[in-house]
């Protein structure tokens, strides 16, 4: 390595008419150089996969390639850690156009339609039956995989799927007198006036940084509010948003910024997660992912728990929706990568797998079957909490509104959604305004797509 | 020559100080969380008194994010960068300053532009353009036929042995970074102000442009250089986006990229101490650069030759 | 050119890119506060730096130690300083901010735009002080001793002789630094912004190189933050040009 440091290095400065022949003389070397390299390979067939999981999930995420890499030794699965979701894509993407992208790469959710209809991915199904192996579909719990159903078998593999639920710190609640929180949006809203007035704490409840999934959309999702049309983008790419025409929807966000106002309820702002504001005792609730479980039980001091989403009074709620990545297999690789991929992907979904994981990480477990294994162990008796998110998940019979969604580029409209709703936040808009703009510049983001992708 | 003047003395040390204290105020705050367990830094309020883990965490962080890989290979890259930005712009700068050549100033004025889109922004093309380096080689030969040629006399293919992929290398860390519009524009304000006399006397004496260049101009422009050096090793040192895009592999990437790794996401558990921790072996190489380098401007080297 | 980010697909829209982002309100505002943040900070950054540099040339005693402590912050890898400054002004527990807060100032950049961007100028001048101030240093010294001398033999008091001869002097690099502050200024204070607030609350901070940044690496939305690029590049020249042609003629090249 040393020398191809310097010989590049004075490759910069030599003058022009040498530089071909240095290049064919370098790229005829490194040429000869590679091949019998590779065809001299290991007996293990690598196969690339980059993700976006660090930190402790990150270690989870090694423990399994690891634990995948040990069970056989035909393939091996070598894990990158490329940043967070969005530099993972770009990443990706980078990659994908000079030929040199991973065999497996973990992409968000709302960057399904990108990653759908890139044309440079294959299908997990069509991947999975050419490879010969048999995957019972069925299996898969519905709202988990019916997010990244194509034609009826999902398109990735669902692999972190959280949903959020509502945590909430017991002694506070006890303090104040109530045993747990109520059902309703109603009760909560008098429970947490009710701490912060009798003083227990000066914050009620933390704002989760992804509120637009967990407060807005899921929200939709439970009040079987139709977030656009076309069934959430299923039926189309003419969908258009209309959020902001749901008076439940901008009743919420009317509710969210007056307690906001009344300091009720506090934004965590940069340079600190507010899961620190619930696991250091300051804030008494906190709306967020399920997968949130590691933090918690590890951060915090005090008797807490998680119950169900709040709905509002008289109305029954559906199942909430998805979030989290899911496993896409690109295009362009050789047979026996895909071969391994095929192997990882069936070793990720089995129920032992699933049941580790889960456990693990506090995500959801993407099978019945894992989750029945769960149950019939006994795990949901000690920790009712780890159960809430599926519960939640498949209450009822979801409608076309609280399948998840499918919308092209939906990064870049989230965002937008997220700078209007500040506009609340700072008071220089009302909640309707805001939604109203959020949804206009929405649908030029989905017009836009739709024009790129008409002739699909 | 002391100069007796007690107020302004008082008043320059009084600046200096709330100067440094400001600056480094951050850096204190960063030096308590990195000394606290998993479950002091978590607490609100934040402690301003530092705790006793520091070098526990320290041993930690080193351990899970690899670093002594991590070190060298930022360690390598980095004096590349270094060196190969120094050495073309002060030939660049020199160029510019003292030749005349048709399109001299449209070269500067071009230099210049390209110092208006940072890495992240050309980044995707650049990645190709590296990634795939004879491209643009391999392209020119087919369309003259030369690959065509070498094909059917020699039975090897251009294409393939044109491949020249730089990707998980030193070399492509390095080059794409080292050509710098910032030092050239440096450089040439400096030689600037060199005077006409000097390169006059040097051409008299019998001395032709490179040994002008580097008897005289290098010699005067040390303080430059050296201030130069500081900045370049800690941008290249800290270099995160161009890193993360190009390597694959785990062992070739930088500390920077191992810090990033460190830093809590959300999901995750908020150990910021083990991160802060990090943060500071991370910083260690440029800090010692910083003091290293700082003592050339106390040398007075400057004031010989004017 | 709108494109697929795969590359797979690629409509030319002609100017339609331009002309979406010149309508947008959103746009135009970030340009306005794109422009008043650059000059601001690439004022205040110099005049800090000089100000510094000054005292440092000045004073004899620990000068070495003022410049080490004064230039540390360069070396802290920018993406822990981003995070740094945004924990310490949280307001709900950032050390500093409940510091102000006890001042009786309702601090919250979350909900006051005015309080995000005076964060996000006091940040990006912390990070960049030190570049101007090792240049400026660098170049006082380049100062002959014996024009000082002679000075202060006519009877020069210090202050005097920095107006009168230093400054003077130093007119190239400063004009080197304050190109370089507004270059900096414009495009790489991205990363300060995006740690510091994100460019919120409601789009107050959200600088040009910002969007660029967000809609194309992030969003993935290229074709716009290539047009954004141009645009900035567009501003990034003109800016310079004015400079060169504004401020160069007051430069002293030649003692």
């Amino acid at each position: 390595m040393r020398e191809e440091t310097q010989m590049t290095i004075d490759f910069g400065i030599k003058n022009a008419p040498r530089k071909f022949a240095k290049t064919l003389a370098a790229g005829i070397a490194l040429g000869m150089l590679a091949l019998p390299g590779a065809a001299a390979a290991q007996e293990r067939v690598k196969v690339e996969w980059w993700h976006a999981l660090g930190g402790r999930l990150g270690e989870v995420v090694e423990k399994l390639v690891t634990d995948f890499n040990g069970s056989q030794d035909q393939y091996e699965v070598v894990a990158v850690h490329k940043g967070n979701y969005e530099e993972n894509m770009a990443a990706m993407v980078a990659a994908y156009r000079v030929g040199q992208q991973p065999t497996i790469i973990q992409a968000a959710e709302r960057g399904f339609m990108t990653m759908l209809n890139s044309g440079a991915v294959v299908p997990v199904p069509t991947l999975m039956e050419e490879q010969g192996h048999d995957v019972d579909w069925n299996d898969f719990i519905a709202p988990v995989s019916g997010f990244f159903l194509v034609d009826g078998v999902p398109a990735a593999l669902p692999f972190n799927s959280s949903t959020p639920i509502f945590w909430y710190n017991r002694d506070m609640f006890k303090e104040a007198g109530f045993d747990a929180p109520g059902e309703t949006w109603q009760e909560v809203e008098k429970q947490l006036y009710a701490i912060k007035e009798q003083g227990v704490s000066e914050c009620s409840m933390a704002l989760a940084n992804d509120f637009f999934w967990s407060l807005i959309e899921n929200y939709a999702a439970l009040h079987d509010q139709p977030y656009g049309t076309l069934a959430n983008g299923f039926d189309g790419l003419g969908t258009e948003f209309v959020f902001n025409k749901s008076p439940l929807v901008v009743g919420q966000l009317e509710r969210l910024s007056k307690w906001m106002d009344d300091e009720v309820l506090q934004i965590a702002g940069q340079g600190l997660s507010p899961e620190q504001l619930f696991t250091s005792g300051t804030c008494a609730t906190y709306v967020a992912s399920t997968a949130a479980h590691a933090g918690i039980g590890s951060g915090a001091q005090f008797d807490w728990s998680a119950t169900f989403l709040p709905h509002e009074e008289g109305v029954e709620p559906k199942n909430s929706t998805i979030g989290g990545g899911a496993l896409w297999v690109l295009q362009g690789k050789s047979d026996e990568e895909y071969a391994g991929a095929a192997a990882f992907i069936d070793f990720v979904a089995s129920p032992e797998t699933q049941v580790w994981w889960s456990k693990q990480t506090g995500y959801v477990p993407v099978t019945t079957t894992a989750y029945n294994a769960l149950k019939s162990e006994g795990y949901f008796k000690e920790n009712p909490t780890r159960e809430i998110a599926i519960l939640q998940l498949s209450r009822g019979e979801p409608t076309e509104n609280s399948r998840g969604f499918r919308f092209g580029n939906h990064n870049q409209s989230m965002q937008l959604l997220v700078e209007e709703i500040q506009g609340v936040w700072t008071g220089q808009k009302t909640a309707q305004e805001a939604l109203d703009n959020a949804a206009r510049r929405g649908n030029e983001i989905l017009r836009q797509y739709e024009r790129l992708h008409a002739s699909q | 020559m002391i100069e007796r003047n007690l107020g302004l003395t008082i008043f320059c040390h009084a600046v200096l100080l709330l100067g440094a204290a400001a600056v480094c105020l951050p850096l204190y705050f960063a030096f308590v969380a990195g000394s606290l367990t998993l479950q002091e830094v978590q607490q609100t309020p934040f402690p301003w008194v530092p705790g006793t883990h520091f070098l526990d965490n320290i041993a930690t962080a080193w351990n899970q994010g690899n670093f002594s890989r991590l070190y060298i290979n930022s360690l390598i890259v980095t004096v590349g960068i270094v060196v190969g930005k120094l050495t073309i712009s002060l030939i660049a700068a020199f160029a510019i300053t003292y030749f005349r050549f048709p399109f001299r100033m449209t070269a500067f004025w071009l230099i210049f532009v390209s110092l208006m889109l940072p890495v992240e922004v050309r980044i995707i093309p650049t990645y190709e353009a590296v990634a795939d380096a004879a491209g643009p080689l391999r392209w020119f030969a087919d369309i003259t036929g030369i690959s065509w040629l070498v094909g059917s006399v020699t039975g090897y293919q251009l294409e393939a042995a044109l491949q020249w992929n730089m990707v998980n290398t030193y070399s492509g860390l390095i080059l794409p970074l080292i050509a710098s519009a910032s030092a050239t524009f440096l450089f040439r304000q400096f030689f600037l102000t060199v005077p006409e006399e000097l390169c006059e006397a040097a051409r008299l004496d019998g001395a032709g442009p490179v040994k002008f260049f580097l008897d005289i101009l290098l010699p005067l422009s040390r303080a430059n250089i050296a201030a130069l050096s500081i900045i370049l090793f800690i941008y290249g040192w800290n270099q995160y986006l161009w890193p993360l895009l190009f390597t694959t592999d785990a062992e070739m990437q930088t500390a920077i990229l191992g810090l990033k790794h460190l830093v809590p996401v959300s999901d995750a558990e908020p150990a910021w101490n083990i991160a802060m921790s990090a943060a500071f072996f991370v910083m260690l190489p440029p800090a010692v650069i910083i003091l290293l380098m700082q003592r050339w401007f106390t040398k007075g080297l400057v004031d010989s030759g004017k | 050119m709108q494109v697929d980010p795969f590359g797979a697909r690629e409509i030319f829209v002609g100017f339609a890119n331009f002309a979406q982002l010149l309508g947008s309100p959103d746009y135009r505002q970030s340009v306005f506060f794109t422009l008043w943040f650059t000059v601001i900070q690439a004022v205040v950054t110099i005049a800090l730096a000089l100000l510094f540099a000054f005292a440092t040339d000045f004073v004899i005693r620990g000068r070495g130690l003022y410049k080490s402590v004064i230039l540390m912050p360069y070396a802290i890898a920018p993406v822990i300083s981003g995070v740094l400054w945004a924990f310490l002004f949280n307001p709900a527990v950032g050390p500093l901010a409940q510091f102000i807060q006890s001042l009786g100032i309702p601090w919250d950049p979350n909900r006051r735009p005015f309080d995000a961007q005076l964060l996000v100028i006091v940040a990006s001048v912390w990070k960049h002080i030190c570049y101007d101030y090792i240049f400026l240093v660098a170049a006082l010294l380049a100062v002959p001793q014996s024009l000082l001398e002679a000075a202060k033999l006519d009877g020069a008091r210090p202050v005097r002789r920095f107006f009168t001869i230093s400054l003077p002097l130093v007119t190239p690099t400063i004009f080197f630094l304050m190109v370089m502050n507004v270059v900096y200024g414009l495009f790489e204070t991205f990363g300060i912004i995006d740690a510091v607030t994100r460019g919120g609350p409601a789009g107050a901070t959200n600088t040009l190189v910002y969007k660029v940044y967000q809609d194309g690496f992030v969003q993935l939305n290229l074709g716009s933050s290539a047009a954004q690029s141009v645009i900035l590049m567009i501003i990034a020249i003109l800016f310079t040009v004015l400079q060169f042609r504004a401020l160069e003629r007051r430069v002293n090249y030649q003692v």
